[in-house]
């Protein structure tokens, strides 16, 4: 690639300065020399400005030569007094090196700038992370380890609905704080490229069937309403990833929405893709929460209490991403938000009829 | 008395399992690694064994290969969460559930008695319920509300072999081997295509089954009133 580069410069340098000479000839009769030899100087910095050094001094050396031979009186010869033209020659060369130097410099100071940026988003997330995991693990271990401690310690003082209570609440904080965990390390892998799809045919009907009888504790105050065309084609999909996208955007939708109201969960074709949403009729999303609710830690600006660690939907989108999908939010219409994302459609498999198989 | 037998290599876990399942009345006899599970397998001849997938010597699938060479005692793995390719092996292997670490004792409980229910049904012949649903497997004869409902030869089949499992789950690999043959065990959209049939002769609501599940990513379970 590079070598190819290399000698497209050099014929670059070789057409610049015919073209440079032609240009001369025509400027001849009207133009001082000093004018002519400005325009070879252009053509100079341009061949040193896009290519590498070999290419600027070659077009340095013919500019000159050329120079010489055409314009500068006898011509169509050397002289000896065409030695001065070394001046010549030696100022267009360093204005061709020095401007190989700028332009490498520029591109050096470009990679150390992205270099540093990228470093600090690197840090940016780290802290993000440990703000996040010291905020909403410690909550739960604090509680854990006090309730735990007093019925370890203390527990022949206390009633035995004080007894259960605590209990209870050690359970409770457990299962959230594994939840959490559990998000966290899905995270990384995702983004380590550690999962490798388990791609194979699937249908979202059944996925979302499965999904809701596994929901219905945090459902319960949600009316779940389903519009799933019953010729919905299958999808090449690895359930148990889609299981936790369609899971994570309906858990979303119902602690964002006051209860009561009604989650929408639809798909549909169009053209070489399912479309998949979650609706909501809740406050709906403010504008500048569109793009920003897909990153890592972060909540929606309204939120006041934020019921998870950030990482539901950047998980949904890095699912989404590895199936080829797309995954957007939308603020509806008439209020409300909804959750889209896409699965690609393949050609459908055949399925033999049944009295070839029985 | 009922013995269960607990491969499992954390002490932290098998205490907690160990005191449960003693309140139910249950023997316990705990192994720390796959060598000592095979043997106390052999030797304390359980009624059920609980293992976990993650052992230190080698790995849970392999122990239940073994056991099921000589035993038929129903087996429950735990498993880690996101690890489908772990558990759907041990399935494959033999395995007739699992649940998922971390676990409430309650899920873990039901699970232990709905395999030990299984293990103790005489193999077909019985009625089942499906709410309006009736499904007599030996006479090949389905109700609903009283109407016959007719199956065609591979529906029968598929509820057949996943009735035959009743409670447990059942992997898409021993579906297809089992229903169309073992060169179609990759052919999963058989399966969707053919439970989506199912369950809409068979469920009230064939989005949200009642008695015939999805495991997503695993198999299906089919489950019925008592």
């Amino acid at each position: 690639m590079s070598w190819q580069k290399e000698w497209r410069g050099y014929a670059w340098a070789l057409g610049a300065t015919a073209l440079c000479a032609l240009l001369g000839l025509a400027m001849r009769e009207r133009f001082d020399l000093v004018n002519v030899a400005m325009v070879y100087l252009l053509a100079v910095v341009i061949v040193a400005l896009r290519y590498s050094r070999g290419p600027a001094i070659l077009a340095t050396v013919l500019a000159v030569a050329t120079f010489d031979l055409l314009f500068v009186p006898p011509r169509g010869a050397f002289t000896v007094e065409d030695a001065q033209y070394l001046l010549t020659f030696a100022i267009m060369l360093a204005v061709g090196l020095i401007i190989g130097r700028l332009k490498r410099d520029v591109r050096l100071q470009a990679d150390e700038q992205a270099k540093l940026e990228a470093t600090a988003q690197t840090e940016r997330v780290r802290s993000a992370l440990l703000a996040s995991i010291s905020h909403d693990l410690r909550t739960p271990l604090a509680v854990m380890t006090g309730a735990s401690s007093s019925l370890a310690e203390r527990g022949e003082r206390l009633s035995a609905e004080e007894r259960f209570a605590l209990a209870r609440s050690i359970y409770e904080q457990a299962r959230e704080m594994s939840e959490r965990v559990a998000k966290l390390l899905q995270m990384t892998r995702l983004e380590a490229g550690a999962i490798a799809l388990e791609r194979d045919w699937g249908s979202i009907a059944e996925i979302t069937g499965a999904v809701l009888a596994r929901l219905r504790e945090p459902l319960t105050g949600h009316r779940v309403v389903l519009e799933l065309p019953d010729d919905l084609p299958l999808v090449r999909v690895d359930a148990a990833l889609i299981d936790q996208v369609l899971s994570n955007l309906l858990e979303n939708a119902a602690r964002h929405t006051p209860i009561d109201t009604v989650i929408r969960l639809r798909a549909r074709r169009e053209a070489h893709e399912l479309v998949i949403s979650v609706e909501d009729y809740g406050p709906g999303l403010p504008p500048e929460d569109i793009e920003r609710v897909f990153a890592k830690f972060e909540h929606g600006a309204a939120e006041a209490r934020p019921g998870g660690m950030g990482l539901g939907l950047a998980i949904c989108r890095a699912i989404v991403g590895l199936h080829g999908g797309r995954i957007w939010a939308e603020k509806l219409p008439l209020g409300g938000s909804a959750f889209r994302f896409t699965l690609p459609l393949e050609a459908p498999p055949s399925l033999p009829s049944e009295p070839a198989l029985a | 008395m009922t013995t269960i037998l607990l491969v499992e290599d954390e002490p932290d876990i098998r205490r907690f399992l160990r005191s449960t399942l003693a309140a139910e009345g249950y023997r316990v006899v705990e192994s720390p690694t796959a060598e000592r599970g095979a043997i106390d397998a052999g030797t304390h001849k359980p009624d059920l064994a609980i293992v976990d997938l993650a052992l230190p010597d080698y790995d849970g699938a392999e122990l239940i290969r073994d056991i099921r060479r000589w035993s038929s005692m129903p087996i429950v793995v735990l498993s880690a969460r996101h690890q489908e390719r772990t558990k759907i092996d041990a399935l494959d292997a033999g395995a007739d559930d699992y649940i998922t670490k971390p676990f409430g004792v309650g899920e873990l409980l039901a699970r232990v008695r709905a395999a030990l229910r299984h293990a103790a049904r005489s193999p077909g012949g019985q009625e089942l319920a499906l709410g309006p649903v009736r499904v007599d497997i030996a006479k090949r004869r389905v109700l609903r509300d009283g109407a016959e409902v007719h199956l065609t030869p591979i529906e029968f089949r598929l509820f057949a072999y996943l009735a035959k499992h009743l409670g447990m789950v059942v992997t898409h690999r021993q579906l297809l081997a089992e229903v169309w043959g073992p060169s179609h065990v990759e052919h999963t959209h058989y399966l969707r295509i053919y439970m989506k049939q199912l369950r809409d002769k068979l469920e009230a609501d064939p989005v949200q089954p009642r008695y015939l599940l999805t495991e997503p990513g695993v198999g299906y379970r089919l489950v019925a009133e008592d």
